[in-house]
């Protein structure tokens, strides 16, 4: 199954045919769109509007933010990841679930609820001023925005992460204590190498939506911030202008292929991780 | 003391994670309409939502396609995460990356792709195409969950099962699927929660007449939230705590009863007994989904009602369905243009719907729009004649529309906040209340403003008085909250904001909750906006759609409209009801002529004018 080419074929073969019709052939269309004018006439022109003034703004600003919630999302979520993994008590599932339970209550919801939260008039800040402490002015502001994606998407950071930390077998960790390495060196050779595919999917899982969001900066930014997400909603149900959000999309889908790439890195490096330790694991490369 | 660091650190984190559910769960008790605000104790948004035929539906629609498509999602995902391991490194990579495109895609794009691909090969949008697209984005998911703990598993222990004589799938039962599953559940979770969240990918593949519960909510975020849905998002959570607290005690009495680590692992395989009450669940889930799959087929004597948010009281439905035998299948939009998006993709979509006068006027010059049968709407006497005299501006020989509502565009502020007269739309620009003041996130409303402030025409297509508007409001912005739509209500309400420009319609509701709120039309002139009710060209069912707009028509009929939305109603008989006589001659909801004056209607700008507003806004917006 592992190895057999036939088997391998056979057994990815549907979802292949699944992949072709619902994303590939949907994804031509919006190429398509991208690449023709409203009369279906051939134009780089809504590729080329990424460069006005106004769209690059916002895609500056939605990667800065992007960036910045997922850095956030990973600090956070690696120590709880190991808090999780480290504590192997009978309820463990319970306490990953804590962690999705949330995002059962909707989405547009939760993001709501920030409001009456952060507004300058909110309970954060009723809180504070019977504490006699300042307020916060956060609200319709850039740091509302990131709190939001945080918020939202720490789950998809927290969760692959665990995932990888707790398959980590303990007889790993406690040969290299034996073999002389201190915590810190155990940590940086061992268990973070380890885990780089759960952070590579908890980076993709953070990073896209975060990078591609319109609903929380609308709601938490007061319309005021414009992110390239907001943009391309707008052109699809406001200007009504396909053609330019088709092409603005292709803009953002070139993060697909970085993302594939930086992936493809991690892969690797991984794989040639696994070379180097005698531990028998190279077993599982398929070369 | 390391674990009570890592205690607090945790606690920390689920506090940041709890505490939006906490102030939902605190808004489902709160008798107050509005966020804003703690209006005392109450239990009847619960109660309420026995009845409330539409949010049950969208929910059990959520709970359906969100079974099924996690089902087939995590079948699909996992035999292809182990067909992958074998595959070729080039040909893995590119499968992955395919595979992370629904995720990496602004969800907008997947789901307008996925609209797309529908429209072409014919399909009926509904329950189908957005069961499609569930399974289609849930996929990833899985994967991404699955693939990294197959990637830790030593695959010389299925080998040497396969040695041993095992035959290839019990091998895989026996050896790797044990210790796969606990990613297999987690990835099957994952997808369960992402179908459930999602509202985009769905809104727009999901077609007329089929909601879920985030496509409901999406169209209720900016009016202001039902609180019912507060009610039922909270039984929904209590009941996934029940339903986990109950699992776990399970396992705990499980472990309890078994000892030893080893067995403690043979519990998490999947028994034979559990796969087979699994499959069976799914029979069952997939054979319910059929049934209510033909459910949401067009049936014959039905009338797809699209209409604002909110607009509208729930009971008259009832009404109109008991006395005339039509089922009306109800859907509501967020904003015009999203409408009219709707209507281009699918104009057979809707029988009746409710727009406002420019965009009845563009719909009329694109022949999206027939001809009232005016014997079959008597009723439509009652309008008062100056709202038809009104409406020729967009609709010239008043036969396409019947007014419904009508308001003007003014200043809402509060008293305690603002020392100034409020006669000006000059104030807007007064640095005194700079992070006061709140805008419309309308295009049209928002260049309102700007231009007649200038004393320019609402309607202008003068380039050079396009710019002056959009460097003043350029200018604004900086004093500028937020820009919002119907939140501006309850954000005077709780007193975010000093001044909000609004619809007269929400003030007489604003009013009522904050007393301190008052409303002003600016001496330089505003816009006098009429929502009509127009029957769509290709509807398929125009007899239901008069009887519809007949009904509405009924002058205590009217008035329960009224009561509801509390926007004026250009019903005169209807007016004549109204009982609290502060409302009937509230000068608000029915400004005399010196107001009316210096109103006018906005007009249809034609293609090259809409583009010309939407491009000059999207730089108002970026502040460039």
């Amino acid at each position: 199954m592992f190895n057999n080419k036939k088997t391998s074929r056979l057994l990815s073969s549907p979802y292949i045919v699944w992949a072709l019709i619902f994303i590939i052939v949907p994804l031509g269309m919006v190429v398509y769109y991208g690449f023709t004018d409203k009369s279906g006439a051939f134009t780089f022109e809504n590729v080329a509007a990424i460069t006005s003034l106004v769209h690059a703004k916002a895609l500056g600003l939605a990667l800065l933010l992007s960036v910045i919630s997922t850095i956030v999302c990973f600090v956070l979520a690696y120590p709880l990841g190991m808090i999780l993994a480290h504590n192997k008590m009978s309820n463990q599932g319970i306490v990953t679930t804590l962690f999705i339970l949330p995002m059962w209550m909707n989405f547009l919801l939760r993001t709501l609820a920030w409001l009456t939260l952060l507004e300058n008039k909110g309970v954060i800040n009723g809180i504070l001023e019977v504490l006699h402490l300042p307020g916060i002015n956060v609200i319709n502001t850039s740091g509302a925005i990131v709190i939001g994606m945080v918020y939202n998407f720490l789950p998809f950071m927290i969760l692959p992460i665990y995932n990888s930390l707790s398959s980590i077998d303990d007889n790993v960790i406690n040969a290299a204590r034996d073999l002389g390495a201190d915590a810190r060196q155990t940590f940086f050779k061992v268990t973070l190498p380890l885990t780089v595919p759960g952070i590579v999917s908890g980076i993709t899982m953070v990073f896209i939506p975060a990078l591609t969001t319109f609903a929380i900066s609308t709601i938490l930014g007061g319309s005021k911030i414009l992110l390239i997400g907001n943009i391309i909603e707008q052109e699809f149900t406001l200007t009504y202008d396909w053609n330019l959000g088709a092409g603005l999309s292709i803009v953002l889908m070139l993060f697909i292929v970085v993302n594939m790439v930086v992936s493809a890195m991690a892969d690797n490096g991984e794989e040639q991780d696994k070379k180097r330790m005698p531990s028998g694991r190279s077993g599982g490369a398929s070369e | 003391m390391r674990s009570k660091i890592e205690k607090l650190y945790m606690g920390i984190i689920l506090l940041f994670m709890y505490a939006p559910i906490l102030t939902l769960i605190v808004l489902s008790f709160n008798s107050s309409k509005s966020r804003a605000r703690w209006g005392g104790f109450t239990f009847k948004w619960y109660i309420n939502l026995v009845h409330d035929n539409s949010v049950l539906n969208a929910l059990a629609n959520t709970l359906i396609i969100a079974l099924i498509s996690t089902i087939a999602a995590t079948i699909i995902g996992t035999i292809t995460c182990v067909g992958i391991m074998g595959l070729k490194r080039r040909s893995r990579t590119v499968l992955m990356g395919v595979t992370n495109i629904p995720m990496i895609n602004a969800d907008i794009v997947t789901g307008i792709s996925l609209m797309l691909l529908f429209k072409v090969m014919h399909f009926e949008t509904g329950f189908g195409t957005v069961l499609i697209a569930h399974i289609t984005f849930n996929i990833p998911y899985v994967m991404l969950a699955v693939l990294p703990s197959l990637r830790t598993i030593n695959p010389n222990i299925y080998e040497a099962a396969l040695d041993l004589g095992a035959k290839p799938f019990y091998a895989f039962r026996k050896s790797v699927l044990p210790d796969l599953a606990p990613s297999v559940l987690a990835g099957a979770l994952m997808a369960f929660t992402m179908s459930i969240d999602d509202f985009i990918i769905t809104y727009f593949t999901k077609g007329s007449g089929f909601d879920t519960l985030s496509t409901k909510i999406y169209n209720e975020v900016k009016r202001g939230i039902q609180p019912e849905i507060y009610a039922l998002s909270s039984i929904i959570f209590l009941a996934v705590i029940l339903l986990l607290a109950a699992s776990s005690y399970i396992k705990h009495r499980q472990n309890s009863l078994k000892k030893g680590k080893y067995l403690y692992k043979a519990d998490r395989k999947i028994s034979r007994g559990q796969a087979v009450a699994l499959a069976a669940a799914s029979a069952f889930i997939v054979i319910l989904a059929m049934y209510f799959g033909g459910v949401f087929t067009r049936k014959n004597n039905q009338l797809f009602v699209y209409n604002a948010g909110e607009y509208l009281d729930p009971e008259v439905i009832e009404m109109f369905e008991a006395e005339t035998g039509i089922e009306v299948v109800y859907d509501e939009f967020e904003t015009l243009e999203i409408m009219y998006a709707k209507m281009v993709q699918d104009d057979g979509a809707y029988d009746v719907i409710c727009p406002s006068d420019y965009m009845i006027a563009k719909m009329i010059e694109n022949g999206m729009l027939q001809e009232l049968d005016l014997d079959q709407i008597p009723n439509r006497k009652n309008i008062g004649e100056q709202y038809m005299e009104a409406s020729r501006s967009f609709d010239p020989d008043n036969t396409y529309s019947v007014p419904y509502c009508w308001g003007t565009v003014g200043i809402l502020y509060n008293k305690t906040m603002v020392d100034d007269p409020v006669n000006s739309w000059d104030i807007l620009w007064d640095e005194k209340y700079s992070g006061q003041i709140l805008m419309q996130d309308s295009i049209r409303d928002a260049f309102m403003v700007a231009l007649k402030r200038r004393g320019f025409s609402l309607n202008t297509k003068d380039p050079g008085e396009l710019e002056l508007a959009t460097e003043d409001l350029i200018a604004q912005r900086p004093l500028v909250q937020a820009y919002v739509i119907d939140q501006a209500r309850d954000k005077m309400i709780g007193g975010e904001a000093a001044l909000a420009v609004t619809y007269s319609g929400e003030v007489l509701y604003a009013q009522n909750e904050n007393p301190d709120l008052e409303y002003s039309v600016p001496d330089e002139g505003s816009n006098v906006w009429i929502d009509s009710w127009v029957v769509t060209k290709k509807a398929k069912n125009p007899e239901a759609a008069m009887k519809w707009i007949d009904f509405l028509c009924r002058p205590e009929i009217a008035l329960m409209n009224f009561d509801f939305v509390t926007y004026s109603t250009p019903n005169t008989k209807a007016r004549e009801l109204i009982e609290d006589e502060n409302v009937r001659n509230s000068e608000v909801a029915y400004p005399g002529n010196d107001i009316l004056k210096r109103c006018d209607a906005y007009s249809y700008l034609g293609e090259d004018g809409d583009l010309l507003y939407s491009n000059m806004w999207k730089k108002v917006k970026s502040g460039i």
